[in-house]
């Protein structure tokens, strides 16, 4: 099919989190610039999409929320499988939301290794008074990984995304050296893949290519590079 | 009520009793019967020209006819004449044969020439793919019987010619996809059968034996050579319970399923380069989706549920259980259904979502499933609204009543319970299989995962979360 001209990705991102942490407000306000707003897509926040350029190169995500009540803990897989990356926020004022994340990263790294980029995210900065995360917070503000924000004053959101967009468009490419490298790229079936919505639609066809190679990378040969290493403490 | 679409195969009235039979395994008919119905429409319609023997042995069959009518007007006296009649009658058939048959060399040696030539072309255009493998070579034949099949008819470069005069024309594309699609010459369509009936005959074994088709009967099958998928390779890691048997009795049946729908397709944008855009493309493979799924899709459904069987039953528990449970009780939040039923035209909530819900079994096309579950969570989102609405009548809302998944799955849940259709857990399964994989991350991906993270959480419910731990990824 086509081939050539502007490239572009899409990616799955998982937003993971206990109920009020503030997951949709953060992704809202990315998405929308909005922090409360009633006029949103049909799905109500539930699933919101981005399309943005980053040196040159159109990505477009996919941001998927997940119930956050202990009742559906166990649905979280079903989400969470063939993710690009995880958004996992917590509540500075909220200990246990914190601990919650701390959790997650660990299942997410058992489950998919280091297939996905995590990034923690310390949400509600803006009740700074009133925060429970202060330790943590200290060891890990300038990792890579964790981040803070206030989706309330729009503080910080537009880092985390950029960052994680540049963090997973990394492990894609990776994973496309990979393929290369091992000669598997003769082959590439001739699925559609990901159906990007775009003004162009040769564009659209590369961008199916590469998330197909993706997904064989992560199914047939069971190799990655790992690129990121999630510098978050684990217990 | 079901209304497939005039062109497509599920017309059949074969297909309409599979559909009414939802309870017993319905009777599945041997392959046979199954091809002859897929082509029983287009065999009266297109009726080719006669080779030249079959010409000339019609000729010869009229002299037989005029023969015999001399025969039997002539006096019995006559019985050189009658002599010299037959044997005239001999020279001459045997001619009629001699030529018809110098005819039909030279007019095949002609085809073959024509078939070598337009084998070059077809080399031609995929020369630049570098190595070749068994699947590129296969394109590369089937793209010389299109060009042949474009130089024996007329209607493609009538399409063709239109759609260049008009290129971003929706009821032109959706017409010439239509057309095409009724064209049962058409090596499109030829392949298209071809995979169905492979399919098919793979599947009425299993699906045939009714109830007591138990796993054992697919245990042992030789797996090797078998195109093994990125699909089933994730379902064994998904769920450890039910792989064994969907693994080994259907990776070679569905195994390569989905990807038929994209192997026709990038053959109809070979022979119509002016269907490569986008939303064409969209279009064309949604039209070729729904007439290859069409017939397959409840013999495909009869091996999910027989897969499938235990989380049905687990469904059905927790539906019996908690049929006429509150909302409340699978974490509906209060403010987000009506407490007292006075002044709501539903005799319960999210009514309009269930109704919806449950017209996903009568469709026989993924495409249309998916969207009918894309619709049911859509109509949460409008109920949710309207309930909020109502409650705070005063104070004009500053948010969305849904305020995220959290809000929605916990609905989302009720109305999969509500909708007393144990079957939708199986349906579910076979759609990821099925679905095209470009959809599997847009909002209809989100809305399948959500649907089924519901369903899970339901079969979860009456042994208090028990089952769920099995479902989890080892």
């Amino acid at each position: 099919m086509a081939s050539g001209g502007g490239r572009s990705s899409s990616f799955k991102v998982v937003l993971l989190g206990e109920g009020c942490v503030g997951k949709t407000s953060v992704v809202l306000r990315y998405c929308e610039n909005k922090f409360n707003d009633k006029h949103i897509t049909t799905l109500q926040a539930s699933f919101l999409t981005k399309k943005l350029n980053i040196t040159g190169k159109r990505v477009n995500l996919a941001i998927w929320d997940t119930a956050g009540q202990e009742r559906f803990h166990a649905l979280g897989p079903i989400y969470y499988r063939d993710s690009n990356g995880a958004i996992l926020v917590y509540d500075v004022t909220d200990e246990d939301s914190f601990l919650k994340v701390k959790n997650w990263v660990k299942e997410l790294r058992k489950m998919l290794g280091n297939d996905i980029c995590l990034c923690i995210v310390g949400n509600k900065i803006d009740l700074d008074k009133e925060r429970h995360v202060a330790e943590e917070e200290a060891e890990s503000r300038w990792e890579p990984g964790h981040y803070h924000t206030s989706a309330k004053l729009n503080k910080g959101i537009e880092e985390l995304f950029l960052d994680l967009c540049k963090r997973m468009m990394e492990t894609a490419q990776a994973d496309e050296r990979l393929l290369k490298g091992s000669g598997a790229g003769q082959s590439v079936p001739s699925r559609r893949g990901v159906q990007i919505v775009d003004d162009e639609p040769q564009a659209a066809a590369a961008g199916g290519l590469l998330f197909i190679w993706l997904t064989h990378t992560r199914t047939r040969t069971h190799t990655r590079i790992h690129t990121i290493i999630m510098p978050f403490p684990l217990n | 009520d079901v209304s497939p679409k005039a062109t497509s195969p599920s017309n059949s009235p074969h297909h309409r009793e599979l559909l009414e039979g939802a309870e017993e395994p319905p009777p599945f008919v041997p392959p046979e019967v199954f091809q002859r119905l897929q082509t029983a429409e287009s065999q009266d319609t297109s009726r080719k020209a006669l080779t030249p023997i079959e010409e000339a042995s019609r000729v010869n069959q009229r002299l037989k006819a005029k023969y015999e009518a001399r025969l039997a007007r002539l006096a019995p006296g006559q019985a050189c004449q009658k002599t010299s009649l037959s044997l005239s009658l001999q020279r001459q058939m045997m001619e009629n044969l001699i030529i018809a048959q110098a005819r039909q060399d030279a007019l095949q040696r002609k085809m073959e020439e024509r078939r070598l030539r337009l084998q070059e072309e077809a080399n031609r255009r995929f020369a630049a793919s570098g190595t070749t493998t068994a699947e590129e070579r296969e394109q590369r034949v089937i793209y010389a019987n299109i060009l042949e099949y474009e130089q024996d008819h007329d209607w493609p470069k009538q399409w063709k010619a239109n759609l260049k005069k008009s290129p971003d024309d929706p009821t032109l594309v959706s017409g010439l996809v239509s057309y095409l699609l009724s064209c049962p010459d058409h090596p499109v369509m030829t392949l298209l059968r071809k995979h169905q009936y492979r399919v098919y005959n793979h599947l009425y074994p299993i699906i045939s034996k009714g109830r007591l088709g138990s796993p054992q009967l697919h245990q042992g099958r030789p797996q090797t050579g078998f195109p093994s998928t990125f699909s089933i390779a994730y379902r064994n890691r998904a769920e450890p319970v039910s792989c064994g048997l969907l693994s080994r009795c259907s990776v070679l049946t569905y195994g390569s399923l989905p990807v038929v729908p994209d192997q026709l397709l990038s053959l109809c944008l070979l022979s119509f380069e002016c269907l490569n855009t986008a939303n064409s493309k969209d279009l064309c493979v949604a039209s070729i989706e729904e007439a290859f799924f069409a017939p397959l899709w409840s013999p495909l459904l009869v091996l999910f549920r027989k897969v499938y069987k235990d989380r049905e039953q687990a469904f059905e528990c927790s539906m019996k259980r908690y049929r006429d449970a509150s909302p409340e009780v699978v974490g509906v939040p209060l403010k987000l259904f009506p407490q007292d039923a006075s002044g709501q035209q539903c005799s319960y909530p999210y009514q309009s979502a269930v109704q919806e819900l449950k017209l996903l079994c009568n469709d026989c096309c993924p495409q249309r499933k998916l969207e009918c579950i894309v619709r049911t969570l859509r109509n949460i989102c409008v109920c949710a609204e309207d309930y909020r609405c109502h409650q705070e009548v005063d104070s004009p809302p500053k948010s969305a009543a849904i305020s995220g998944a959290d809000d929605l799955l916990p609905i989302l849940s009720y109305v999969a319970l509500r909708c007393d259709c144990p079957q939708l857990v199986s349906e579910c399964a076979a759609l990821e299989e099925f679905i095209h994989e470009g959809y599997l991350i847009g909002e209809e991906g989100y809305c399948l995962t959500s649907m089924q993270s519901a369903l899970a959480y339901v079969e979860s419910l009456h042994t208090g979360g028990a089952l769920l731990c099995t479902a989890k990824l080892t």
